[in-house]
């Protein structure tokens, strides 16, 4: 017997492998790889899909 | 005086904020609990009836009576990214960190013992009850027989999963589901399952609180779609004016949960009526502010950058507290004094 939610669960997207942009210490943002903030660049974000509400890891469920 | 930061890497909400900072010409530290304690350190003292200490990481060091403001945006566990992370050198750098912050006088966004209870669904739905939010009727059970009974009587329910999906491979989620009133309910047995009265929606609302400003969005739903986060269908979050009772209801909720931020559900009805779904303390922004220009991250910013004030003890009142004064300076597009 399983839960009765677990019945309902989907396979989940699966998460890109890798973003475009890698986080400056320096700076304390991520950046491009052309240098600029990866916040400067809204296609980005938005393609991503970073900043959406189902962009939560294991640890944070509440998005 | 510093904004502490607690966030991973790789969050680029957290971005937002950091730029809208440095715009403010406010100090800040952007600070990953996993990366104690090898690519960060900490240390506090406590001698002679007095309390020091410090955080350091990526080359930069803040004294904690330099804060101003903690942020708990996306923090890692401590410890985990150690070379030798294990659950017990999470729990001891834990401590550590934590109880130091604990110590200070630092505003929380938000505070840990606010966050924790207001995490849980069910403890949401009942501070929703009180603040006069719209609720639907709601069940949450390990008895068949009360699920079986709950669904006859709504009629049309949805399952969702009050804690998100577990930790499997390959992974799962967990959208909110419409269920019949005819469904074997003989596995509610095995675990705590939440049933609610399904509401036929419009549109999604997603309102975010940030100390007492308001931004409120709206997500046309595709038709019959259940679960705003799945099966979108070109709609764009715009914004959107909250109602006068809506208003008045969020700043109870915060006032009765004490979060400085939270990011509400909302499913509106046929009639308009926004029925509560959830208030996430640490819901997503940067998808309502990227596509609606809301300028949500600013908000955080100011709300963090106020003018430190030293918390009296006893519980008493700050005097000159930030929450005292009406954000300025600034624009925004709601925006209600407390009730």
């Amino acid at each position: 017997m399983q839960p009765f939610v677990l019945k309902h669960a989907i396979p989940a997207e699966r998460s890109p492998a890798s973003v475009p942009y890698a986080y400056n210490a320096a700076l304390q943002l991520n950046v491009l790889s052309d240098g600029r903030p990866a916040i400067a660049d809204r296609a980005v974000l938005l393609a991503t899909g970073t900043t959406t509400s189902t962009a939560g890891s294991k640890t944070h469920f509440d998005d | 005086m510093t904004v502490l930061i607690l966030t991973c890497h790789q969050d680029v909400t957290a971005d937002l904020v950091v730029a809208e900072l440095r715009e403010l010409g406010v100090p800040l530290v952007r600070f990953d609990p996993a990366d104690l304690p090898d690519r960060a350190a900490l240390s506090t003292e406590y001698d002679r009836g007095d309390f020091t200490g410090y955080l350091s990481t990526g080359g930069r060091l803040v004294s904690i009576h330099g804060l101003r403001s903690i942020w708990v945006r996306r923090p890692g566990r401590p410890a985990a990214h150690a070379a030798n992370a294990s659950e017990w050198l999470t729990a001891e750098c834990g401590q550590a960190l934590y109880g130091m912050l604990y110590a200070t006088t630092a505003r929380w966004m938000n505070h840990p013992g606010a966050a924790e209870p207001a995490r849980h669904k069910p403890f949401q739905l009942r501070v929703a009850q009180r603040s006069g939010f719209a609720v639907p009727s709601t069940l949450v059970t390990t008895y068949p027989r009360a699920a079986h009974d709950f669904a006859v009587r709504c009629a049309d329910i949805v399952v969702k999963s009050a804690s998100g999906p577990p930790s499997v491979d390959p992974p799962v989620s967990l959208p909110t589901t419409r269920i019949g009133p005819d469904t074997d309910f003989s596995d509610v047995a095995a675990g705590a399952t939440l049933l609610q009265r399904y509401v036929p929606k419009r549109a999604d609302i997603r309102l975010i609180c940030v100390g007492q400003e308001v931004f409120a969005a709206r997500k046309t739903a595709a038709a019959g779609q259940v679960d705003g986060r799945f099966g979108c269908h070109g709609h764009r979050w715009e914004a959107v004016e909250a109602p006068a009772g809506i208003l008045h209801s969020v700043h109870t909720y915060m006032a009765l949960t004490g979060l400085a931020y939270g990011a509400f559900d909302f499913a509106e009805d046929a009639d308009g009526v926004w029925w509560f779904l959830e208030c996430n303390q640490g819901g997503q922004f940067g998808f309502v502010e990227l596509e609606t220009g809301q300028p949500i991250a600013a908000a955080i910013a100011s709300w963090l950058a106020a003018p430190h004030t030293v918390r009296p003890p006893h519980g008493a009142s700050p005097v000159d507290g930030p929450e005292d004064r009406p954000a300025v300076g600034r624009p925004h597009l709601r925006r209600e004094q407390p009730h």
